[in-house]
């Protein structure tokens, strides 16, 4: 296995860390078997993402455009990242680990006739043979899968990859693909898309992250988590059992069932640590944690912990962190 | 309206981290006291498919299982839930089955049903978390696939799929018959049964099928997933230690608490 493949489906504006993320996972796993990394763009993507590929890693960059690419539709994408991957004779595939590269893996890998696995998080590469680790059981183990035999679909899971440092001036043969795609393939249509309304960042992007559980007792608890995330220019979350119980939208869930994070602070306030929560915040950089419950388990993935009542600690934190800005002069 | 939903038999996923344990020769977990139930995104896709049952006023719902003996039970739960139908595909007579293998039964199967209109999985199952089985019978079946769904409704000749994306929703219109997956969602928490559904789903009896019945040879079923070599399970050692912040007060932890977020560079 040599034939390394990164699949890239445009999107307005420039290249996005998911890209990237598919892009430095490729040329790993492509250094790894001695082999050589591919972008395939699906879809009229911006000029920069040509040399944004290169600067990530690859070493050919191929854009596959039609009209039928112009928004994302399943068949139209799957057919045409088939053919593409037909023509460089791909062996490992790396699908983007966003909503669209995971309904697209199954699919693609049904036609090209290959295993598949998702929400990897390692993937390397030796000596003709791929070695993956995928957890299972809600995060409370993890498995080793090993692939000898091409072809083999892959999807990262978000914010699992370190993405690599950027090669600024790294060039790369860039080519087109020309494919023939019948519209009638196509048997749905998006035909309305709605952004979520979040206060701050996207919780994907957030680097500061402020999560209630179970614990708050309820939504008025989540105020309190409102006025620190505001002060610390952080986004609110929260585990499953708060959104179960209706307390905050359900869009704000971290999880195996809500959202993949990585901030660089996850604080986690009256949240247990159940291993289906533990899922969605394995990419923060530092956990704290604020709970009463000194047996709770998320202090042992904490690197840090205050047992406390969180009604009291939570806002003598925001007074803590007023007092030690006045004193920083901020 | 005929649908179908597919759904898996797992270990409960609740069980506390403390007591989860896998042996580690047969390569998977000890099931000890865990209660065996369906797979949560399976439940929330038979919800969906109840309610645009019910939204039509009318359809069949079959609910149909590839596992063990014990899986009679979550096809039981499907039919309290008032499913109309349920059919469970004997595992056992298909050692070692990959997800093309398990992708295959289901197809199987459902040639041998009356033609389904839609076909419901959970997103991903809530044990090995593959969320590869749906796209794979969508393509065993030559249909198309949509996944992620939340909701569904009818609109003549057309579904109408509400869709979580990463940045937000999508609504998708897709033209039956068609695979969705469902996750989870404030709109299809799946029901609970009443009592009396409970009754008469304990009563009922869940037809089994195996190779004779779908045609199938066991030896075949596979598909490249079986190649992959399974080297280990094991539990994953958390390395962090956890400083406990402490004090006299509130103020004291909060203050120190303060500081350690400046020294994380967070402040």
């Amino acid at each position: 296995m040599k034939n390394v493949v990164a699949l890239l489906i445009a999107a307005p504006g420039g290249l996005r860390r998911t890209e990237a993320e598919v892009l430095s996972a490729g040329r790993r796993l492509a250094d790894g078997l001695g082999g050589t990394l591919a972008a395939v763009i699906l879809g009229a993507a911006e000029t920069s993402w040509d040399g944004d590929a290169a600067a990530y890693g690859a070493d050919r960059v191929v854009r596959v455009e039609h009209a039928g690419l112009a928004e994302y539709q399943t068949e139209m994408m799957v057919e045409a990242a088939r053919r593409a991957c037909a023509a460089l004779q791909a062996e490992v595939c790396l699908a983007p680990s966003s909503t669209y590269g995971l309904e697209m893996a199954p699919v693609l890998a049904q036609k090209l006739g290959a295993a598949v696995v998702t929400d990897v998080i390692a993937a390397s590469g030796e000596a003709g043979q791929v070695k993956i680790t995928k957890p299972v059981y809600g995060g409370k183990a993890n498995s080793e899968l090993i692939a000898r035999k091409a072809p083999l679909v892959l999807v990262m899971r978000a914010r699992s990859v370190a993405v690599l440092e950027r090669k600024a001036g790294a060039a790369a043969e860039t080519s087109k693909l020309d494919v023939q795609l019948d519209a009638g393939l196509a048997k749905s249509r998006i035909v309305e898309r709605k952004q979520e309304a979040s206060a701050g960042a996207r919780l994907e992007d957030a680097r500061i992250i402020i999560s209630g559980g179970r614990g708050l007792g309820g939504p008025d608890g989540f105020k309190l988590l409102v006025e620190l995330a505001g002060l610390l220019g952080g986004t609110v979350g929260a585990s499953r059992a708060a959104c179960d119980q209706g307390w905050v939208p359900a869009s704000w869930q971290i999880g195996q069932t809500g959202k993949k994070v990585a901030p660089d602070l996850y604080l986690a306030v009256g949240i247990s640590g159940a291993s289906q929560h533990l899922v969605g915040i394995s990419g923060a950089k530092h956990i704290v944690a604020v709970n009463k419950d000194e047996k709770a388990p998320i202090f042992e993935t904490s690197e840090a912990g205050v047992v406390e009542d969180y009604r009291t600690m939570i806002p003598a934190l925001i007074e803590a962190v007023k007092k030690h800005r006045a004193a920083q002069g901020k | 309206m005929h649908l179908v939903v597919c759904l898996k038999q797992i270990m409960d996923p609740e069980l506390p981290p403390g007591d989860f344990r896998v042996d580690a020769q047969k390569k998977e977990a000890v099931r000890g006291s865990a209660n065996l139930v369906i797979s949560v995104f399976d439940e929330n896709a038979l919800e969906v498919a109840l309610q645009l049952r019910d939204a039509a006023g009318g359809g069949k719902i079959t609910a149909l299982c590839v596992g063990p003996e014990s899986a009679v039970d979550a096809l039981r739960k499907a039919i309290s839930m008032r499913a109309d139908e349920a059919i469970r595909i004997r595992e056992e007579e298909f050692p070692a089955l990959d997800a093309y293998g398990t992708a295959r039964l289901l197809a199987a199967a459902l040639r041998k049903l009356e033609p389904a209109d839609l076909v419901f999985c959970g997103r991903e199952a809530g044990d090995w978390h593959g969320a590869i089985v749906g796209g794979l019978l969508a393509g065993e079946l030559q249909r198309p696939f949509v996944s992620l769904m939340a909701g569904a409704q009818r609109a003549g000749d057309l579904f109408v799929l509400r869709r979580q994306t990463d940045e937000g929703w999508e609504t998708v219109e897709c033209a039956g018959p068609a695979v969705i997956s469902v996750t989870n969602d404030d709109a299809n928490q799946p029901r609970i049964p009443k009592v009396k559904d409970n009754m008469m789903a304990f009563r009922r009896q869940i037809p089994a099928w195996g190779a004779a019945e779908l045609g199938i040879n066991a030896a075949e079923i596979n598909g490249p997933n079986a190649a992959l070599e399974f080297a280990s399970l094991g539990i994953p050692k958390s390395e962090r230690q956890c400083q406990v912040i402490g004090g006299e007060s509130v103020e004291e932890k909060a203050a120190r608490l303060a500081q350690k977020l400046a020294d994380l560079h967070v402040l």
